[in-house]
């Protein structure tokens, strides 16, 4: 095993510790973390075995492992910029809810000197 | 007659035209409610001036959120009937009674204002044109035939303004609100009105290519609600 393989695994373990202490503190969702442990093992497979990748990506038609990498890499990519657009969406909702509740207590009306 | 009559009115960097807007209305309605988007020249004070009541957003969050905002104060208020209005002078405010008198004689619980069953001073092509396309759009997604999908000027019965819940913050309200009209099942007529367009009310307006933008919000909101 080279040095870049075992600074990918350090990663990948400082990565599962993080998302363990997150579960545990209720950051993340129980499928959230799951998911992310999938992740995690798979990126530790590939670093210890790299011809895993190529054995998959001949599995499903594709050429190279690397671009088997690739595809997955971008595919989570788009995944997550929507996961995070969606809860944008919702913060921002949320913001429109506070804002009104403010607008509501402090409408000055005919009652209230200027 | 029009005291239970909530006359809502968005506005966000109105501060040159709200007050005369909001006394216009006045004049017809006592009952003016009018809520500053977070605006930054002076609309909350201009308004203070001749509008009923003002509520301040204290950062902008678009005229969808201001517009539901001043419809749950209304309602609040216990307003019996809620007309929507445009800040930018563009309506005209004797418009108000014939938007009523439906819901008043209960023929319909809610009322859309059509410029083009009625009068559009001054409209140029090009707004002609992305305007009969939201009517077209509004036919395809919103499933609602109406002359004009884009229009401020609206009325409600309390029965109707308690179904309103405007989750688009911004310009896609308007296809939100047809499709809150659609989705009620109660029933609705378009009411011919004037629309008065100036160099102030077109420079304030949206461009043509926000249409698509709006369009795009709306069918993400759709989505994702």
């Amino acid at each position: 095993m080279n040095g870049f393989q075992l600074v990918i695994l350090a990663v990948l373990a400082g990565l599962s510790v993080a998302t363990v202490v997150s579960l545990l503190r209720r950051w993340l969702s129980l499928g959230l973390a799951v998911g992310l442990f999938i992740l995690w093992i798979g990126g530790a497979v590939l670093a210890i075995r790299p011809a895993t990748a190529t054995d998959i990506a001949r599995l499903l038609g594709i050429g190279r492992g690397a671009d088997l990498v690739l595809y997955c890499s971008v595919l989570l990519m788009l995944v997550g910029f929507f996961m995070v657009y969606i809860r944008i969406r919702r913060l921002r909702a949320h913001l429109t809810q506070l804002v009104r509740e403010i607008a509501i207590m402090r409408a000055e009306g005919p009652d209230d000197g200027d | 007659m029009n005291e239970s009559v909530f006359v809502v009115i968005a506005a966000y960097n109105e501060s040159t035209c709200i007050a005369e807007v909001a006394r216009e209305v006045r004049s017809i309605c006592p009952n003016v409610v009018v809520v500053d988007d977070g605006s930054t020249d002076g609309t909350y004070a201009a308004a203070r001036r001749t509008a009923t009541w003002v509520l301040r957003h204290v950062i902008n969050r678009g005229q969808g959120a201001a517009l539901q905002t001043g419809i749950e104060f209304a309602l609040a208020r216990r307003a019996a009937y809620v007309v929507t209005f445009d800040a930018d002078g563009q309506h005209d405010p004797a418009d108000i009674e014939p938007m009523l008198d439906p819901i008043r004689d209960g023929a319909v619980e809610i009322t859309l204002g059509s410029r083009f069953l009625g009068s559009a001073v001054d409209l140029p092509p090009g707004r002609r044109l992305v305007l009969k396309g939201a009517v077209l759009f509004t036919r395809l997604f919103n499933g609602v035939r109406l002359t004009d999908a884009h229009n401020g000027l609206r009325a409600f019965s309390r029965r109707a303004a308690e179904c309103v819940h405007i989750r688009a913050d911004r310009m896609a309200h308007a296809s939100e609100i047809i499709d809150i009209v659609r989705r009620s099942g109660m029933p609705f007529r378009e009411v011919p009105v004037r629309i008065r367009y100036t160099a102030y009310s077109m420079a304030k307006g949206q461009s043509h290519f926000a249409a698509l933008r709006i369009a795009f919000h709306y069918l993400i909101g759709r989505l994702f609600p």
